[in-house]
């Protein structure tokens, strides 16, 4: 018996350890007092490694929990939810911080922000509606590297080094356009200069040429030699920029590889169901619907909607696991 | 692939080669968030004991104003010249008043009457808000401006001034009571609804019920009204104590219910001067009834109201 | 046909959002509109589904010009033209069950016949199942909330659907779907669509033609 989520993978940059390890994250949410009502399985057994120079796109169909991954490692999960497994941050002077277990106090003064930057849903929301972008920027610099001689100076690097024009920064939020408010969200991630950076569906609402900034961005963050997650249910996004991608259906990652070769080559069937759901993939939809999350089944989710298998193929009975092949790892028993 | 080797990591309790560090049970992900209570309003145990201890008290309450004066014949208009100004006793828990009336008799009657008219002002008040703050906020226009600056006219003017001013054109009478109070406290209702009307207008949903063919009155009926019951009912039922309160003051004044009426204000306008006699029960009793009884429907009101209020299922949202 | 002509449109006095747009949808066929953010194309949805009454120029639809809009339009001019909006969360009535959402218009339209039929055809059209349907909105995924939304709009069989990004926040697979039922009811009743969407490779493949709106 051995697992195989935890065996080292080549990054690729190189770089030697992980800045993010995640380590068979489950959370779930109980319904009603103390859980009476059931409970909701978001997250289950979700294990990755995030290298300096990654952009991992965790893609899944919306409701399949991985807005949730995100808002355990910031350690924003609702008071009904509960948790297991670890996610380990190093740090650069050689520190772990595990995030699941961190107390409050650590979070907020050591991680948010100085260690993981958040990119946001919606931008325009994320921005204080009274104050500049200008101010805003400057406070977070402040805020973040208080020993700093030259704030005014950074927020200026910061402006230009996500393409915004000096003068855009003295607006107000409301006064800037969706893709311009997304590159001061961008900017205001950066502040703190963090090795990682966790972007949730940040391009909702964009149109594409947008879209395809925006995600140049985050490409260029990672090119940085920063570590970059990038949570979308776009997967023409996706395509372009990953350098990883890890596709999640019904709270369970099914299947995690380099990004060429997972969609050029997908193992797993709802990857090429995905893919082949594209316009430029055949536009053929997966026939019926992700399972409920309160009512998870034993064995392969995605059995029922298989076109490789049927849901009473023997084989498909119990519940495939995350195994790795080569750089790749995919949670199906379909014979290869 | 088929023949690689797979483990379960479902039973975490078994330390496997993975992670041999990784905790088996489930823990809470409840973290206080900085500048935030440590438990929010509405749940928790105080909110849970506010409510056993308010509904409790409430039921007691009604109890004892419906069936009191059914028990044994017992009559709080019966005169005893023989008993006056008894103090509080084993023959008369409350003591008696300046007529040898049984005062805790006399005091849940009161409240018995201070309460349907508090209801009744509630009710009437919370409609006639209902109706300003809907047809202000669904019209629009010059017909919102107008209602909104009448709402403003009247919170302008002291409500208990205003109450008195109408109680003296139609002097003595409930009708009069319940008109003084429904009129100066259906603004707040009025402002609630047309907000919440104002909010929902813009949807597109609202937009989608037009687009399949619904009428300007379907459209009220179906989507604007149930929306805003809740938050109405709930002003409705908060606003009791005030008009309890109101009305106590009106009477006390001897503005308010005729005098056979004898709710709260009365015995305590009629008993004012036994105080100076000595007889400080004729009024501290039935006041702290009324502060019970009060206290008891503001935190049921309260509990209802933090349950109603919409939970963040952003939050649970996936 | 579907037309609008010299429209001019906005919601703040003196800011037209449209400034004289000419549009023809025609029946049979899926026009595209694509352009970027902020370039009207909503407003332009409002306009065309008789929501938003223009400043200046004139909807005809079927050659009959319209001339009231909102609550204002005959009801047979309104329903004429479904609407699919781009968030579902915000296009039901938190407080109906997805089977509500589906027959509200046929009951407020006064088509009232046989509606429970209807909703499960419906149902059955776009992919939800009658345990779904038995749900309320904050009980099922945006993709299923917007299978509802496809089924309420076609339900009174209008004779144009307006699609406002109606796949923007959906995955991939629910998009191809709803666009099969989008396609599927124009092959049965020759209706004409407006999709407006900004993804040029979705229009690549949904639209007969596309036509882009300048910011």
């Amino acid at each position: 018996m051995t697992t195989t989520a935890r065996e080292p993978r080549q990054a690729p940059l190189g770089a030697a350890t992980p800045l993010l390890s995640v380590d068979r994250l489950s959370v779930r949410f109980l319904l009603g007092r103390g859980g009476r009502r059931g409970e909701v399985r978001a997250v289950t057994d979700a294990s990755f490694d995030l290298r300096p120079g990654q952009l991992l796109t965790l893609v899944g169909e919306s409701g399949c929990g991985k807005s949730v991954l995100a808002s355990a490692l910031l350690g924003l999960l609702p008071g009904n939810a509960q948790l297991r497994g670890t996610a380990t941050l190093s740090t650069q002077d050689g520190g772990r911080v595990e995030l699941l277990s961190a107390p409050e106090s650590v979070l907020a003064g050591r991680v948010r922000g100085r260690l993981v930057g958040l990119v946001p849903q919606s931008s325009a929301t994320h921005l204080t509606p009274v104050r500049t972008a200008r101010s805003q920027l400057l406070e977070a610099v402040r805020a973040l590297r208080p020993g700093l001689d030259d704030p005014a100076g950074l927020v200026d690097h910061l402006a230009e080094r996500v393409g915004l024009e000096p003068a855009v920064l003295d607006r107000y939020p409301h006064e800037l356009s969706g893709g311009t408010a997304q590159r001061v969200a961008v900017a205001l991630a950066l502040a703190g200069d963090p090795p990682v950076v966790l972007a949730d569906e940040p391009t909702t609402g964009l149109d594409r040429p947008l879209v395809d900034r925006t995600v140049d961005l985050l490409a260029g963050l990672a090119e940085e030699g920063r570590a970059v997650l990038m949570i979308t249910h776009d997967l023409a996004a996706a395509r372009g920029v990953a350098t990883d991608v890890a596709v999640m259906y019904a709270s369970r990652l099914v299947e995690i590889g380099p990004a060429g070769r997972v969609f050029d080559d997908p193992w797993h069937p709802y990857t090429a169901g995905l893919l082949a759901a594209l316009p430029e993939g055949g536009f053929t939809p997966i026939p019926g619907h992700p399972p409920e999350l309160t009512a998870l089944p034993d064995g392969c989710a995605f059995a029922p909607r298989c076109a490789l298998l049927g849901a009473r193929d023997e084989r498909c009975t119990g519940r495939p696991e995350l195994v790795r092949h080569d750089d790749r790892m995919v949670a199906c028993r379909r014979p290869c | 692939m088929a023949d690689l080797v797979t483990s379960s990591t479902e039973d975490s309790s078994v330390p496997s080669a993975g992670g041999p560090t990784a905790p088996a049970a489930w823990r809470s992900a409840a973290r206080r968030r900085a500048g935030t209570p440590r438990a929010s309003i509405g749940s928790g145990r105080a909110a849970r004991l506010r409510w056993i201890v308010g509904a409790a008290t409430l039921a007691a309450l009604a109890v004892g104003a419906v069936l009191l004066p059914w028990l044994g014949g017992l009559d709080e208009r019966v005169l005893d010249y023989a008993a006056v100004r008894r103090p509080p006793g084993p023959d008369h828990l409350f003591g008696t008043d300046e007529t040898g009336r049984d005062l805790l008799l006399l005091a849940f009657a009161g409240l018995r009457v201070s309460l349907l008219v508090a209801v009744l002002c509630a009710v009437v008040s919370t409609m006639l808000g209902a109706v300003v703050g809907a047809v202000s906020g669904a019209v629009g226009g010059w017909t919102d401006r107008l209602l909104m600056r009448l709402v403003d006219t009247v919170n302008a003017v002291p409500h208990l001034l205003l109450g008195i001013v109408i109680v003296a054109l139609y002097r003595g009478s409930l009708t009069a009571v319940v008109a003084s109070i429904a009129l100066t406290h259906w603004t707040t209702v009025a402002r609630i609804v047309r907000s919440e009307v104002l909010s929902l207008r813009q949807r597109p949903y609202i937009d989608a019920a037009i687009s399949g063919g619904a009428s300007r009155w379907r459209v009220v009926r179906r989507h604007l009204l149930p929306a805003v019951v809740p938050q109405a009912a709930i002003s409705a039922v908060l606003l009791l104590p005030h008009a309890v309160w109101h009305e106590t003051a009106l009477s006390f004044l001897g503005l308010g219910l005729p005098p056979h009426m004898a709710s709260i204000g009365n015995i305590l306008g009629d008993g004012r001067d036994a105080v100076l006699l000595g007889a400080w029960w004729i009024v501290v009793l039935p006041s702290v009834l009324l502060i019970v009884a009060t206290l008891a429907v503001s935190g049921v009101a309260a509990t209802w109201r933090d349950r109603l209020v919409p939970r963040r299922r952003s939050e649970l949202a996936l | 046909m579907l037309t609008g002509a010299g429209l001019v449109a906005g919601y703040t006095r003196g800011h037209p959002v449209l400034s004289g747009v000419d549009v023809e949808v025609r029946p049979g066929e899926v026009l595209g509109m694509a352009g970027p953010s902020g370039c009207g194309k909503s407003t332009l949805a409002r306009v065309l589904t008789l929501l938003l009454a223009p400043w200046a120029g004139e909807v005809r639809l079927d050659g009959a010009p319209v001339r009231r809009f909102r609550h204002a339009a005959p009801r047979e001019q309104r329903t004429a033209v479904g609407v699919v909006f781009q968030q579902p969360r915000l296009s039901v009535d938190p407080r109906f069950t997805l089977r509500e959402v589906v027959a509200e218009p046929m009951l407020a339209s006064g088509r009232a016949g046989d509606v429970a039929d209807r909703v499960d055809e419906l149902a059955d059209q776009v992919g939800l199942t009658a345990e779904l349907l038995r749900r309320r909105p904050h009980e099922v995924s945006d993709g299923q909330l917007q299978r509802a939304c496809l089924a309420r709009a076609l339900s009174l069989r209008p004779r144009y659907l307006v699609c406002d990004e109606m796949t923007a926040m959906l995955d991939a697979s629910t998009t191809a779907a709803l666009v099969r039922v989008v396609n599927a009811h124009v092959e049965s009743t020759g209706a004409g669509v407006l999709a407006i969407s900004h993804d040029d490779s979705l229009l690549g493949v949904w639209a007969d033609r596309v036509m882009r709106l300048a910011p």
